[in-house]
């Protein structure tokens, strides 16, 4: 090799920590530099539809014009994969956005962690503004004793889905309670149709939200009303039971014990499932000469006369990494004023949180969508049923393995219902503390 | 010279030591993703030992890695073993034997669901015209682990294909011949000449393919994710989901080092069995 390109190429200890030293010191220009922006950082989940969404979703930020000495703000797509690391690394580096949108119960776990800013003070402006029109017990959902966590978006409801030609086929009718939709379910399985699709796999919450669902039907739930576990009382007993029956009838499929999102939704669309609980935008995963046979029944009753089901709040939170609280606010509070594009557009599809939204004119067309926000979103309450307020914790009690096994072992159909129940808590002890 | 090599060993430190000691603090602390928590000493490895989930999926670490080692091994031993004669398309044919291994494990693992997942699915669809009813590949604890084993020598045996040819070209023909020629048979040859000779390669890929199975996640979890009823749940998996699903991260590092001591001994077991082949 040539001397002088070598002599150039030479590493010595003092030029390695020459560089060392400039490569920290540009690091750390480089975070003061961030803080010092002139805009603020908004994180935004894929929702929705997914890709055209995100495009809505930034074409709609791109649009905001900050008044007066607030900040721009600048808009990131974060996909779901991994989303609780993401979150929680970025919070230990002190790296989190401004503003995010964010899994259900990510601000209640940030807001005992004191990582977000509480959200009184934008929902103190917007009743101040005269323009709060929130539905009824959504903005309660989000409250907590260190305040209001974050602000509601929209919501992941869940509500029974038929497919109207195959109760049809089976010449029976939507049920009603739970004795007629064992018979509803016994009538599909006769044409080789499940009569509860669900998916119960290890790395879905889908067959979690299902059984959620039916727990708070029957005025049951994991949780006491002092906040304290519950899974084993007479309530969750019943609907096991329930469950066990529709498992013994083959109502169920035991199949579905190692089902994820996929299996389900392909069975949704073969026209193998019947009758399940899904989103509110289930009808979207059809072709749309197929979308007029799906139908949202209205809720059936339990035994002993309760309605109820399981939703989960799309938040919007502000981190308190912010550089201007006010800036983080003033775009939240634009931000919930403008995002109704997303339901006209289409991209949206889950239950709009606000009445002003709810009452679109293309909402109003939707049928299936009405029945679920007049009949549906009034009994729902979250998987934090009956504890008076979400907590941190259940970002584990929602899909952890706890979870997972208890739905396989319900599929299963080999154990009781009171000690499934008991495996159950046993098992969220160790993670609910 | 030391001192100009300090700045490589503080970099090696940083980059190798830090997350190892960060890992042994927070083994021995009660706290979340986002803090350490409270000191618990060895709280979190006592709590490992006793729970019977850790014990469960150590038994089917242990089955799950015994066959991605033995399963794969034999076929890939016996693979190479046809390849090792010269045949017309025989490089093809290698290549078709590789794509297992080529193909990333998440295409692999949504094809093996597209063919064991549903009633409908091929798999699930032959055994019941062959006769054998509903078998339900994946919804039963017991299928499940099948699946997943025989998943496990799928994507394994051509690593041990590729190490056994590699082995197999080591030994010369005319000892092979000389055999022959003294009336050894092929049975013979292969368990006086061929097994002898190859040990070396052989415990190296053994204590290769036991580092990977023990450690191996994508494969399981990406198939069964670790169910139904926490069947396929390996230790690897139940340390991903203590840390990352149960948010208990003291926990699922305590069941990491515990899988780390009981690998090194594997490891050292096997090594001494490895020099005591090279001695003979």
């Amino acid at each position: 090799m040539d001397d002088t390109i070598a002599s150039r190429l030479k590493m010595t200890r003092r030029s390695f920590l020459g560089t060392s030293a400039a490569a920290a010191a540009t690091v750390a220009l480089g975070q003061n530099a961030a803080f010092a922006a002139e805009e603020i950082k908004f994180w935004d989940m894929v929702w929705g539809t997914g890709a055209s969404y995100t495009a809505a979703a930034r074409e709609l930020v791109g649009s905001y014009q900050p008044a007066g000495d607030n900040l721009g703000v600048r808009y990131q797509s974060i996909p779901w994969a991994n989303w609780y690391q993401t979150f929680t690394s970025a919070a230990a580096s002190r790296t989190t956005p401004a503003v995010s949108s964010g899994a259900a119960f990510l601000p209640f776990y940030f807001i005992e962690k004191g990582v977000i800013a509480p959200a009184d003070d934008l929902i103190a402006s917007i009743d101040k503004a005269g323009t709060n029109d929130f539905l009824p017990g959504v903005l309660d959902a989000m409250k907590t004793d260190l305040g209001y966590a974050a602000m509601p978006w929209s919501m992941d409801l869940r509500v029974i889905w038929v497919r109207k030609s195959l109760l049809e086929k089976a010449g029976v009718e939507a049920p009603t309670d739970w004795q007629s939709f064992i018979k509803v379910g016994e009538a599909l399985k006769k044409i080789d149709v499940v009569g509860l699709g669900l998916a119960g796999g290890s790395t879905t919450t889908d067959g979690q939200h299902t059984v959620s669902a039916l727990l708070i039907n029957n005025g049951g739930g994991l949780f006491a009303k002092d906040g304290t576990l519950d899974c084993v009382n007479d309530r969750n007993i019943e609907t096991l039971d329930f469950l066990n029956e529709l498992v013994r009838k083959g109502i169920i499929d035991p199949y579905a014990a190692s089902y994820t999102s996929d299996n389900v939704t392909r069975d949704w669309l073969s026209g193998r499932i019947g009758m399940g609980f899904g989103q509110t935008g289930l009808d979207k995963n059809f072709p749309a000469e197929q979308q007029p046979d799906l139908a949202v029944i209205s809720p059936i009753k339990s035994p002993r006369g309760d309605t109820g089901t399981v939703y989960y709040i799309n938040p919007l939170m502000m981190f308190k990494t912010t550089a201007s609280q006010a800036s983080s606010e003033a775009f939240l509070g634009w931000y919930l004023d403008n995002m109704k594009i997303f339901w006209e557009k289409g991209v949206a599809i889950d239950v709009p949180v606000r009445k002003s939204i709810a009452d679109l004119p293309i909402l109003k067309q939707n049928a299936n969508l009405q029945k679920s926000i007049a009949e549906w979103q009034p009994i729902g309450k979250t998987i934090g049923a009956q504890a008076p307020h979400p907590f941190g914790a259940l970002n584990a009690v929602d899909g952890g393995g706890a979870g997972a096994a208890f739905i396989q072992q319900i599929i299963e159909g080999k154990t009781g219902s009171k000690q499934i129940l008991e495996t159950l808590q046993a098992a969220l002890e160790k993670i609910v503390k | 010279m030391t001192g100009l090599a300090l700045p490589a060993i503080v970099l090696m430190v940083v980059v190798n030591a830090y997350p190892v000691v960060f890992a042994g603090i927070q083994a021995v602390h009660d706290g979340d993703l986002l803090g350490l928590g409270n000191f618990v000493g060895f709280a979190n490895f006592q709590d490992a030992l006793t729970d019977p989930l850790f014990w469960r999926s150590a038994r089917f670490t242990v089955i799950f890695s015994l066959c991605g080692v033995f399963g794969s091994w034999m076929i890939g031993f016996a693979l190479a073993l046809m390849l090792k004669p010269s045949f017309p398309g025989k490089n093809l044919f290698k290549i078709l034997l590789l794509l297992p291994w080529i193909v990333p494990i998440v295409v692999s693992s949504m094809s093996w669901n597209w063919l064991t997942a549903t009633p409908g699915s091929l798999l699930p669809t032959l055994a019941a015209d062959l006769g054998f009813g509903r078998v339900m590949f994946l919804a039963d604890p017991t299928m499940a682990m099948i699946t997943v084993c025989i998943f496990k020598i799928w994507i394994s045996y051509p690593f041990m294909m590729m190490m056994m040819s590699a082995a197999l070209e080591g030994i010369e023909p005319n000892v092979n011949e000389a055999a022959r020629v003294d009336g050894a048979n092929a049975r013979q040859r292969l368990r006086y000449i061929v097994l002898p000779m190859t040990a070396r390669s052989t415990y190296i890929s053994w204590i290769l393919m036991a580092m990977f199975s023990v450690n191996d996640f994508a494969t399981i979890f990406l198939l069964t994710g670790g169910g139904p009823v926490n069947s396929t749940t390996s230790l690897i998996v139940l340390a991903y989901r203590s840390v990352f699903q149960d948010f208990r991260p003291g926990f699922g590092v305590a069941i990491s080092f515990l899988m780390t001591a009981a690998l090194v001994t594997m490891s050292v077991i096997l090594l001494r069995q490895m020099r005591k082949a090279n001695m003979q």
